[in-house]
């Protein structure tokens, strides 16, 4: 079974990111630094184990369902949050639309012409 | 038969029901979502959440007690986040190549993602704890629960403010494209992932591989900087106690 050792090694990693979020007080979440943790030894070793791969692809996938029970819970929260969706909804929509036109027009300034320098 | 404890106590007393239910809502949700010609305005996610809520108050089952069973799934999300970082290292070299223009985009892009949001509810009066909770809206949901917690918001809330955020990304990103005459898959995809996290992401894989490439780039990226410096700036603030 390589995809439980995979899944042992993730575990840890997050484990490992308890830890040093203990000892050091980061204000980051443990799921953060196992993250950058195995990618930084994905880059070491220069691969990626099929033991890792085979546990980390099929909970990549499964992410969707993973965040179902949150999502749901904004449905019982609706009626807490009364006279205060619209600013929700206008900051929302609106952020968005701003944020994605500057991300947009920075990158075309940054990349879209490689060629004007 | 018992009649002495009613069926859905007897049923609840165990996280299967509440798994179950959870599988069950998302395989038909998914179903659905595929039978519906995949619409970019309703992902499969909201499908299957409305579906769950229906389902839940249908059969009349509080949700804290659903909650409660359906720990045994999401405590599966640290893991989740831990494996992002394989994807992430299969990027490295796509990384490394535009790292320039990236590194300039990135840290100014995903921190107005936040705070053009933050600033419009914070004009319209919201709460701190609304504040707390769209605060991390741009970003993929495992690290987004994590900074959300960190920061003092409510997780159901930020998981809708990200639903929000994630399906209106898709137009926005079509109409700013066509205002700004941009054309680059690659340009698309990193604003789809960068703004709209995995659900712009997976709009980018249906445009080409290329922007679904540079979306997971964005998304990822987008995520370690605010989880990084999001309740850094927070603290600095003040806020959250």
């Amino acid at each position: 079974m390589p995809a439980l050792g995979g899944f042992l090694w993730l575990i840890s990693y997050w484990l490992i990111g308890e830890v040093v979020i203990h000892f050091t007080g980061l204000p980051i979440s443990s799921g953060v630094i196992g993250m950058l943790l195995l990618c930084a030894t994905l880059a070491v070793r220069g691969r990626v184990p099929t033991s890792i791969a085979a546990a980390a692809q099929p909970l990549i996938a499964l992410l969707a369902m993973l965040i179902m029970p949150g999502v749901v819970g904004v449905f019982f929260i609706i009626g807490e949050l009364a006279g205060q969706w619209t600013a929700i909804l206008i900051a929302l929509v609106l952020g968005t639309l701003l944020s994605v036109l500057t991300t947009l027009w920075l990158l075309k300034r940054l990349i879209g012409q490689p060629h004007v320098r | 038969m018992s009649a002495d404890i009613p069926l859905l106590t007897l049923l609840t007393t165990t996280p299967l029901f509440a798994v179950g239910l959870t599988l069950a809502a998302y395989l038909l949700g998914s179903g659905l979502f595929q039978r519906l010609k995949r619409p970019s305005w309703l992902p499969a996610i909201l499908i299957a959440a409305l579906l769950l809520a229906g389902a839940l108050a249908l059969i009349g089952l509080p949700y804290a007690t659903y909650q409660q069973g359906a720990t045994w799934l999401t405590v599966l999300l640290g893991p989740a986040t831990v494996a992002l970082g394989m994807p992430l290292y299969q990027q490295l070299p796509r990384i490394v190549e535009l790292w320039r223009p990236l590194a300039i985009c990135l840290p100014i892009a995903a921190t107005l993602a936040a705070c053009y949001s933050l600033a419009i509810a914070w004009l319209l009066g919201s709460t701190d704890t609304i504040l707390a909770s769209i605060a991390a809206k741009s970003v993929t949901a495992p690290i987004a629960i994590g900074i959300t917690e960190q920061l003092g918001g409510t997780t159901a809330l930020l998981l809708g403010a990200l639903l929000v955020t994630g399906v209106i990304t898709i137009p926005c990103v079509s109409l700013a494209s066509r205002w700004l005459h941009i054309e680059d898959d690659r340009l698309i995809g990193f604003a789809l992932g960068l703004n709209g996290h995995a659900i712009g992401t997976v709009r980018a894989f249906e445009i080409s591989p290329t922007a679904g490439a540079f979306a997971s780039l964005g998304m990822s990226l987008t995520g370690i900087f605010t989880a990084v410096l999001l309740p850094l700036a927070w603290r600095l603030i003040g806020m959250g106690g």
